[in-house]
C-alpha cells in the first residue's frame, strides 16, 4: 500500500517537473490572462456597464467560473501556483546534475573521450613537451587559463571559460521565483487604499478596498497645491505631509506625483487634488449698524468669531451654487458660482440672529436683528489632496528578483560556456599527435571560429618552434 | 498583363527602377518644397516626416525590386534610401523632443516615431553587419504603414500630466522600442527561413489570404445590414473626432463601403477556398488557379483602398446617435486605412514571392544560418522584454504605488513574455529547430503587434497614453 503510494507521489512529481508540463502552464496562463482582458473585469469597470454589454445567462456563467475577475479567481491563482512549483521541481531535478559537470569537469581525457567531441583536431607534433609547450602559449593568447592534468607522460591541458553560463537558467528560475514570492507577500499581507485630507485636516484611517482600514498612525496635511501648464493643465500637484506618531511628529516631507513619502513601509503617493465644495477661509467687513468703523473677520467653518464684548459671529451653512428649487435651497454645482452664506450672530442685546450674504448680489438686504452689517471682501474654497497609501512588504523581493533576472539572462544569452582539452597521443603508426577538443554549451557558429583559431595558434606556435627561437619570443612579447 | 511584361524584360525593368524611384522622390519632395515655401515653413516635423515616408517609400519599393529582378544596384540604392529616410526620421524626432519639451515616448504618435526610427536603425544594422540582405523588404514596408499611421494620428504637442514625468518612464519606453524593433526583425527572419526551408509557395498563398480575410473581417466588425460602415466623425475645423459621449466617438455610417469590404472578403475567401481544394484533389491546375484569384483579389483591395480613402474624404453622412449629417476624414479611422495598407503590403510580398521566389533562395542565406539568426535576435529581444516588464513595474509603483496592477498592457506584456518563454524552452531544452521555431517566432511578433496597437485601440485600461 504504501509502495503504491509512493510511486503515486513519484509519478505526481515527476509529471509536475517536467518541461511539457511547464509549457502547457505557460500556455494556459497566457490564454487566461487574455481572458482576463477580453471579457470585463469586476473590479476595474462600472457594473452597469457590464450589465448592458452581456446578457444575465452569459454573465451567470462568467461570474461562476470567476472570468470577471480572472486575476483575483481560486483557478488562476492556482494556475501561478503550479508554474512556480514546477519551475522549482524541474529546477530541483536537473541542478544536481549541472553542477557537478561544472564542479567536477572531466579533466583528464583519454582519446576514446576527445573521440566523442564535436570539435576536434589532431596536430602532428616532435614531443609532448613541445605540443604541450606550444598549446599552452595558444591557450594563454586567447585569453583561457591552462591547467596542466598529470604529469610525466600523461601531461594534458585543459581550459574552461564562463562555466557559470550553465547556472544561468537556474538564476533566472531562482530570481522569477523571488519576483513570485514578492508578489504573494504583498498580496497576503500588503495593502493598498486612498485617503483625502483638507489642509490642516489630520487621520488614520484610509480606505482599502472599500472598507476602512486603521493605520498605525497619524497623517496630517500641512497644505497642499496644483500648478498648471500655460494651458491650464495640470503640470505638478504637491502636499505637505506629517506623520504624527505617540503625539509628536516624527516625520514630514513635501510629496509630488513621483516623489512619494514613505514611513515605516507605508508610502504616501500625490494622486489627486481638488475642491471639497466647503469654504476654506472668508473673509468679511464688520459693521456695527449703530455706529462707526469697519472691521475686518476671517471665518473658517466650525469657528465662533468674537465680533466685540457681547456678540459673536459664525458660518451656519455655505452653499456654493446658491438657487431655490422649490422650496428647497439647493447647490447647483460645488464651485463657487452664486455663493449663499448664512451667518449666525449671537448677541447678549438682540440674541440669535441669522444673516444671508450673496456676493454676487451685494445689495441683497434681509430685515435682521442683528446688531451689525456685513460685507463679502473674499472667499477662498476650501480643497482637498488625494493621496493613495501603499504597504508593500514584498516589493523588495520583486526588485531584487527583476535584477537577478536580467543578470541571469545575460549569463544565459551572452556568455559561453567553453571547455577545451589537448592531450599529446600516438596515432597507429607511431606519429606523435596533439589532440585538440573543445565543447561550448551554445552557438557553435562563433566557438568554431574560435576552435580554429586555436588551432592555427598552435601550429604556428609549432612552426615558430621549428624556425627560430627569437622571432617567437618577440611574437610572445606582443601578444602579453 | 504587368506579370508578361516584367518577365520578358526583367533587364530593362531592372535598370530603370533606380532611375524611377529617384524621379518619383525628386517629384514628391520638389512639389512638397514648392508647396511648404509657399507657406513659409520648410524645417518641420510634419516635412521631415514627409521626407522620412518618401524615403522609406522608395526603399520598400527598391528592396521589392531587388527581390524581383535581383539586381545589386537596388539593395544599395534601398540602404541609401533608408539611411536618408532615418536621418530625417531622426530630425523630426529630434525636432518634436525640442518642441515638447521631453523624449518623443508619451502618445501613441510619439512611441510610433521612436519605433519606426529603432527598425530603420536596426534593419541597417542587421543588414550591414550581418549580410542579412532583404530584411527591409518586410520592415521597411512597416516602417512606411507606421508613418502612414502616425500622418493619421493626431499630433498635437500635450503637455505631460504629471504621472508622466519620470525618467523610469524613458527608460521603460526606449527598452519597448527595442524589444518590439528585435521581435520585427525575427519575424522577417522566421518569413525568410520558411521560405528558405522549402514551404511551399501555395502554403504561403494560404497563409496570406486567411489573414487578409480575418482583417477584412475585423473591418466588417462596424458593418450593418444593409451594407454600410460605421466610422467615427471627424471635425475638421478642430482637427478632432467628434465626440458622443465621454471617450466615445460619434459614429456615422458610410453606405455602401460595408458592401466593398463584403466583397473583398468574398474575393479573398476564393483562393483560400480554391487552396483547399486543390490540397484535397492534389492539383497543380487548381492551385495555379488559387494563385490568379488571388491575384484578382489584390486589385480587389486596391480599389477598396482608394474608394475608402474617396469616401473618407468627401460627403456628409448620417448617424444613429444623432441628427444631423456629419463629415469624417481617413484620421478618424487611422486603424482602418493602416490594415487597408499593411493587407496590400503583405499581398504585394506575397506577389514577389510567387514570381520570383527562385531568385529569393539565391539572394537569402541559407536555412540554417537564418534560423539561427532567428533565435539570435529573440535572445536579444527576451532580456529586453523582460527589463521593460521591470522597468514599468518600478516606475508603475513609484507613481501609483503598485507595481502590477493587471491592466490590459501589463496583462499582454505579460503574454507576450510568456510566448516568447514557450520559444525559449522549446528551443533550448527540447532542441526545437526549423519550421516550429519559425512559427513561434511568427506567432510571438503577431502577440506583440496586438500588445502595441490592439489593446490602445481595443481594450481600456491604465496605459491610455500609450
Amino acid at each position: 500500500m504504501s509502495s503504491n503510494f509512493t510511486s503515486i507521489v513519484r509519478r505526481i512529481s515527476l509529471a509536475l517537473s517536467s518541461l511539457r508540463t511547464g509549457i502547457v502552464l505557460v500556455i494556459l496562463l497566457g490564454i487566461a490572462a487574455s481572458a482576463g482582458t477580453l471579457i470585463m473585469q469586476r473590479p476595474l469597470t462600472d457594473p452597469e456597464m457590464i450589465r448592458q454589454s452581456y446578457s444575465p445567462a452569459t454573465l451567470r456563467w462568467f461570474d461562476a467560473f470567476g472570468l470577471t475577475d480572472v486575476f483575483h479567481s481560486r483557478w488562476f491563482v492556482a494556475l501561478l501556483g503550479l508554474a512556480g512549483l514546477n519551475m522549482v521541481l524541474a529546477s530541483l531535478d536537473r541542478f544536481p546534475q549541472a553542477w557537478r559537470y561544472i564542479a567536477r569537469p572531466y579533466r583528464q581525457s583519454d582519446p576514446a573521450f576527445l573521440g566523442t567531441l564535436k570539435l576536434q583536431k589532431q596536430i602532428p607534433i616532435e614531443s609532448e613537451e613541445q605540443g604541450i609547450d606550444a598549446a599552452e602559449r595558444a591557450f594563454r593568447s586567447i585569453g583561457l587559463k591552462p591547467q596542466q592534468v598529470g604529469s610525466g607522460r600523461h601531461r594534458s591541458l585543459f581550459a574552461e571559460r564562463h562555466p557559470c553560463a550553465r547556472l544561468a537558467a537556474y538564476v533566472v528560475h531562482a530570481s522569477l521565483l523571488l519576483v513570485f514570492a514578492g508578489g504573494i507577500t504583498d498580496a497576503v499581507w500588503g495593502y493598498r487604499g486612498y485617503i483625502a485630507l483638507s489642509p490642516n485636516q489630520q487621520s488614520n484611517m484610509i480606505e482599502a478596498q472599500g472598507a476602512p482600514k486603521a493605520l498605525p498612525f497619524t497623517l496630517r496635511c500641512e497644505g497642499a497645491g496644483q500648478e498648471n501648464y500655460a494651458d491650464g493643465s495640470p503640470r505638478r500637484w504637491w502636499s505637505k505631509l506629517a506623520v504624527i506618531e505617540g503625539g509628536r511628529v516624527v516625520a514630514r516631507k513635501e510629496i509630488a506625483v513621483n516623489e512619494p513619502l514613505v514611513y515605516r513601509g507605508v508610502r504616501f503617493f500625490q494622486s489627486g487634488y481638488g475642491s471639497t465644495g466647503e469654504p476654506g477661509a472668508l473673509r468679511l467687513e464688520a459693521t456695527l449698524k449703530s455706529g462707526f468703523g469697519a472691521q475686518e473677520i476671517v471665518l473658517h467653518p466650525n469657528e465662533t468669531v468674537q465680533l466685540d464684548a457681547d456678540a459673536t459671529v459664525q458660518l451656519e451653512r455655505f452653499v456654493p451654487d446658491f438657487i431655490i428649487e422649490g422650496n428647497q435651497i439647493e447647490s447647483r454645482s460645488d464651485q463657487p458660482n452664486n455663493p449663499g452664506i448664512q451667518l449666525l450672530v449671537d448677541s447678549k442685546n438682540s440674541g440669535k440672529t441669522v444673516v444671508w450674504l450673496f456676493p454676487r448680489f451685494p445689495n441683497f438686504a434681509h430685515a435682521d436683528q442683528s446688531p451689525y452689517s456685513f460685507k463679502f471682501r473674499d472667499l477662498q474654497m476650501g480643497y482637498f489632496t488625494g493621496l493613495q497609501v501603499a504597504y508593500e512588504p514584498g516589493q523588495w523581493a520583486v526588485w531584487t528578483g527583476f535584477g537577478f533576472a536580467a543578470l541571469g539572462l545575460g549569463m544565459a544569452f551572452y556568455f559561453v560556456h567553453l571547455r577545451v582539452w589537448a592531450v599529446p597521443t600516438n596515432d597507429d603508426r607511431g606519429q606523435m599527435l596533439l589532440w585538440v577538443g573543445a565543447s561550448a554549451s551554445k552557438n557553435r557558429e562563433e566557438v568554431e571560429g574560435r576552435f580554429s583559431q586555436l588551432t592555427e595558434k598552435i601550429e604556428r606556435n609549432l612552426a615558430g618552434d621549428l624556425d627560430t627561437r627569437d622571432g617567437e619570443l618577440a611574437a610572445s612579447m606582443v601578444t602579453t | 498583363m504587368m506579370r508578361t511584361r516584367i518577365e520578358s524584360h526583367p533587364a530593362t525593368v531592372g535598370n530603370n527602377l533606380n532611375l524611377l524611384v529617384t524621379l518619383g522622390c525628386a517629384v514628391l519632395l520638389g512639389t512638397a518644397v514648392l508647396a511648404s515655401v509657399g507657406r513659409g515653413k520648410l524645417f518641420n516635423q510634419q516635412n521631415l516626416l514627409y521626407v522620412a515616408l518618401v524615403f522609406y517609400a522608395a526603399a520598400a519599393v527598391l528592396y521589392l525590386g531587388f527581390g524581383i529582378a535581383g539586381r545589386e544596384s537596388h539593395v544599395h540604392f534601398a540602404w541609401l534610401a533608408t539611411g536618408v529616410g532615418l536621418l530625417a526620421n531622426t530630425l523630426a524626432a529630434a525636432n518634436r523632443w525640442y518642441i515638447a519639451g521631453h523624449p518623443p515616448f508619451s502618445s501613441l504618435y510619439e512611441t510610433l516615431l521612436t519605433f519606426t526610427l529603432t527598425l530603420a536603425a536596426l534593419t541597417l544594422v542587421v543588414e550591414l553587419r550581418y549580410g542579412m540582405r532583404l530584411v527591409g523588404t518586410v520592415t521597411m514596408p512597416l516602417a512606411v504603414l507606421s508613418v502612414i499611421l502616425m500622418e493619421l494620428l493626431p499630433a498635437d504637442v500635450h503637455p505631460l500630466a504629471p504621472a508622466l514625468q519620470s525618467t523610469w518612464l524613458h527608460v521603460h519606453v526606449t527598452m519597448a522600442m527595442l524589444a518590439y524593433a528585435a521581435c520585427a526583425v525575427s519575424f522577417a527572419l522566421a518569413l525568410m527561413f520558411l521560405i528558405q526551408d522549402r514551404v511551399p509557395t501555395g502554403t504561403f498563398l494560404a497563409w496570406c489570404s486567411a489573414m487578409l480575410v480575418v482583417l477584412y473581417a475585423g473591418i466588417l466588425i462596424r458593418a450593418d445590414a444593409a451594407g454600410g460602415l460605421a466610422v467615427a466623425a471627424w471635425d475638421p475645423s478642430e482637427g478632432r473626432e467628434i465626440l458622443f459621449a465621454k471617450h466615445t466617438p460619434l459614429l456615422v455610417i458610410i453606405p455602401g463601403l460595408g458592401a466593398v469590404a463584403l466583397l473583398v472578403l468574398a474575393a479573398l475567401s476564393v483562393p483560400l477556398a480554391l487552396y483547399a481544394f486543390a490540397r484535397w484533389k492534389r492539383s497543380d491546375r487548381i492551385q495555379e488557379w488559387a494563385n490568379e484569384a488571388f491575384f484578382i483579389a489584390i486589385f480587389f483591395q486596391l480599389v477598396t483602398a482608394v474608394v475608402f480613402m474617396q469616401r473618407l474624404r468627401g460627403g456628409e453622412y448620417p448617424s444613429r446617435q444623432a441628427p444631423g449629417l456629419f463629415t469624417t476624414s481617413p484620421a478618424a479611422s487611422p486603424f482602418i486605412i493602416a490594415g487597408l495598407f499593411a493587407g496590400l503590403a503583405v499581398s504585394l510580398l506575397y506577389v514577389m514571392l510567387a514570381w520570383r521566389r527562385p531568385v529569393l533562395e539565391r539572394l537569402f542565406p541559407a536555412a540554417d544560418r537564418l534560423d539561427r539568426l532567428t533565435y539570435k535576435t529573440i535572445s536579444i529581444a527576451f532580456p529586453l522584454l523582460t527589463l521593460m516588464i521591470a522597468t514599468g513595474a518600478y516606475w508603475a509603483n513609484r507613481t501609483w504605488g503598485a507595481y502590477w496592477s493587471w491592466d490590459p498592457k501589463e496583462t499582454w506584456a505579460l503574454i507576450t513574455w510568456l510566448t516568447y518563454v514557450a520559444y525559449l524552452h522549446m528551443r533550448i531544452a527540447r532542441g526545437w529547430r526549423g519550421r516550429r521555431a519559425a512559427y513561434f517566432a511568427i506567432i510571438g511578433f503577431a502577440v506583440v503587434v496586438f500588445t502595441f496597437f490592439g489593446v490602445t485601440y481595443l481594450l481600456p485600461g491604465l496605459h491610455s497614453y500609450a
